[in-house]
């Protein structure tokens, strides 16, 4: 296999962006990436597009979006991993180029969830899991799933519905510091846990919101990386994994067994530990999901994501900052979108523009985009390193 | 540019409904008993390995050779929500409280937890998987506190 770096980085404004359709709105990402790496769009061998779809009225998002951006017989796919789609499609360009088939590759992430009614996206994400046996008759949602979690880790290991609500304060804080954000504006803990009861404990401001948005990036094999940029963001592993469809299958609910097992894989490929890496983004679809991350991840102990949120370790100045994009919560969660905005997002901050007070300190020049699916069914963890 | 005046939108005109055919022949023992009001679930013949939800080709070594035994109706709570906000196809339903339950047999299950006050309950809790029928007369099972 080859090295392959990030060359390029396009991201659009994440939000309910009613004035643009899926191919504009992919656009806008694509067209950053290319300009952001230098690459000509003729060096793109193949563009893979992450989008789990359903709410949106077309059927063949990658090639309608292809044709809008010009692209002309490229190898294309959509992929889907429900919301970690956009890690598939990295992935899936990554291996076009660590394999030799291609030099330069591009992975588009875009999600157009506005077009349908706020309680039939509700619907459609209720529907990840196995549905005759979770929706046809009890009517799951995203939100319940991982309420199921929340309330069994609350009962091992005492975490409140405040520390639940310090995540999303904190998610707030750094969205309003990124303008490619859907939340411009800072909470308080107290406006958190008075917000309503979406299922119960997890409320409104314990959950992302319903996002349009896009990311993208240009991968390129070293030899073409050395020609585009100064800059490259190196690959350096990625893990991935899964889980039963059926929450009932699974042993406990106190933390996603997919995270665990990917990021294994992604620290053992990338030969470094947890306690490596500066920044990361994880995957905070709802708060409690942003705890067992940090526990999963190896961040900390089980049990103790609640500490290290309190302590403000996964702050900017902390031992480990955490989605100081926004996160989903407040960035936004457009799903297919979410892990190529992971790979952008880490790629500023390894790049150090992160820019302000949302830029960490890069001291090991590695970073982690933990990116999930569903409620653990899918999980990729992508190792990114300054050097190769 | 976002979030500020709403732009212009082009409503479909074309709606579409999907309801689905759910093929349940190789487990339609499971409905026709539920129906009866009685449990029960699949075991593979060759390795012993008990499945629910039930299903006719075994997970763990392929096999073809399943049959039917007894789910049982003693569970213990293992956790719960109450969903307050319910899809589109729920919305004229209470909201409902959802509890996994895990059976005797180490098999788990996901189901209503009838009557259930969420303030109230705590993972650990006892409880008794009963069948019930919808309005239509459509299976389905529940929870409820054991007594």
């Amino acid at each position: 296999m080859r090295n392959v770096a990030i060359v390029g980085i396009g991201h659009s404004k994440f939000g309910r962006r009613t004035d643009v359709d899926l191919a504009e709105l992919a656009f806008e990402s694509i067209k950053g990436a290319m300009e952001d790496s230098g690459a000509e769009k003729k060096e793109i061998h193949n563009v893979t597009l992450g989008s789990a779809g359903g709410w949106y009225e077309e059927s063949l998002p990658a090639v309608l979006v292809n044709e809008y951006a010009g692209f002309e017989d490229v190898g294309t796919m959509r992929v889907e991993a429900a919301c970690a789609s956009g890690s598939a499609a990295v992935r899936s360009a990554y291996l076009s180029v660590a394999s030799g088939e291609s030099e330069v590759a591009m992975a588009v992430g875009v999600e157009k969830m506005t077009e349908v009614d706020t309680l039939t996206s509700v619907e459609l994400m209720g529907r990840s899991g196995s549905y005759l046996w979770e929706f046809e008759n009890y009517g799951m949602t995203f939100p319940a799933y991982y309420a199921l979690y929340a309330v069994a880790h609350m009962n091992r290991f005492g975490t409140t519905e405040e520390d639940m609500a310090r995540v999303a304060v904190k998610a707030h804080h750094y969205a309003a510091m990124n303008p490619l954000a859907q939340f411009q504006k800072e909470i308080t803990l107290e406006k958190a846990l008075s917000s309503q009861v979406v299922s119960w404990p997890l409320k409104l401001y314990d959950a992302c919101p319903i996002t349009d948005g896009s990311a993208a990036v240009v991968l390129a094999s070293e030899e073409a990386a050395r020609r585009l940029t100064d800059t490259p963001i190196w690959i350096k592993g990625m893990g991935f994994s899964s889980d039963s469809a059926n929450l009932s299958k699974r042993a406990d609910f106190v933390g996603l067994r997919a995270t665990v097992d990917a990021s294994r894989k992604a620290y053992s490929t990338a030969k470094i530990a947890p306690k490596d890496v500066d920044v990361a983004t994880c995957h905070d679809c709802f708060t409690i999901a942003e705890l067992m991350a940090y526990e999963d991840l190896g961040f900390c102990a089980k049990g103790d994501g609640a500490k290290l949120i309190r302590e403000g370790q996964t702050e900017v100045g902390g031992r480990i900052p955490v989605n100081v994009d926004g996160g989903l919560k407040a960035k936004g969660h457009p799903i297919g979108a979410t892990g190529v905005s992971m790979m952008v997002e880490i790629s500023k901050q390894l790049r150090g523009e992160a820019g302000g007070n949302r830029q960490a300190s890069i001291k090991n020049g590695i970073g982690l985009v933990h990116n999930v699916g569903g409620t653990g069914h899918y999980c990729y963890v992508t190792v990114l390193s300054r050097s190769k | 540019m976002p979030n500020e005046a709403a732009p212009p939108t082009l409503r479909s005109k074309r709606s579409l409904t999907l309801r689905f055919n759910i093929p349940i022949t190789k487990t339609a023992r499971f409905w026709d008993d539920l129906r009866e009001g009685k449990l029960v679930t699949t075991k593979c013949e060759d390795c012993g390995k008990l499945s629910f939800p039930p299903q006719a080709d075994c997970p763990n070594c392929s096999s073809a050779n399943s049959t039917w035994v007894d789910l049982g109706t003693e569970a213990e709570l293992l956790t719960f929500t109450y969903v307050q906000i319910t899809p589109t196809s729920f919305v004229d339903h209470d909201p409902y409280v959802v509890g996994i339950g895990r059976l005797k047999n180490g098999l788990s299950v996901l189901a209503w937890m009838e009557g259930a006050d969420h303030t109230k309950l705590k993972p650990g809790a006892k409880l008794r998987l009963e069948a019930r029928k919808d309005s239509e007369g459509g299976p389905y099972y529940v929870f409820v506190a054991a007594p």
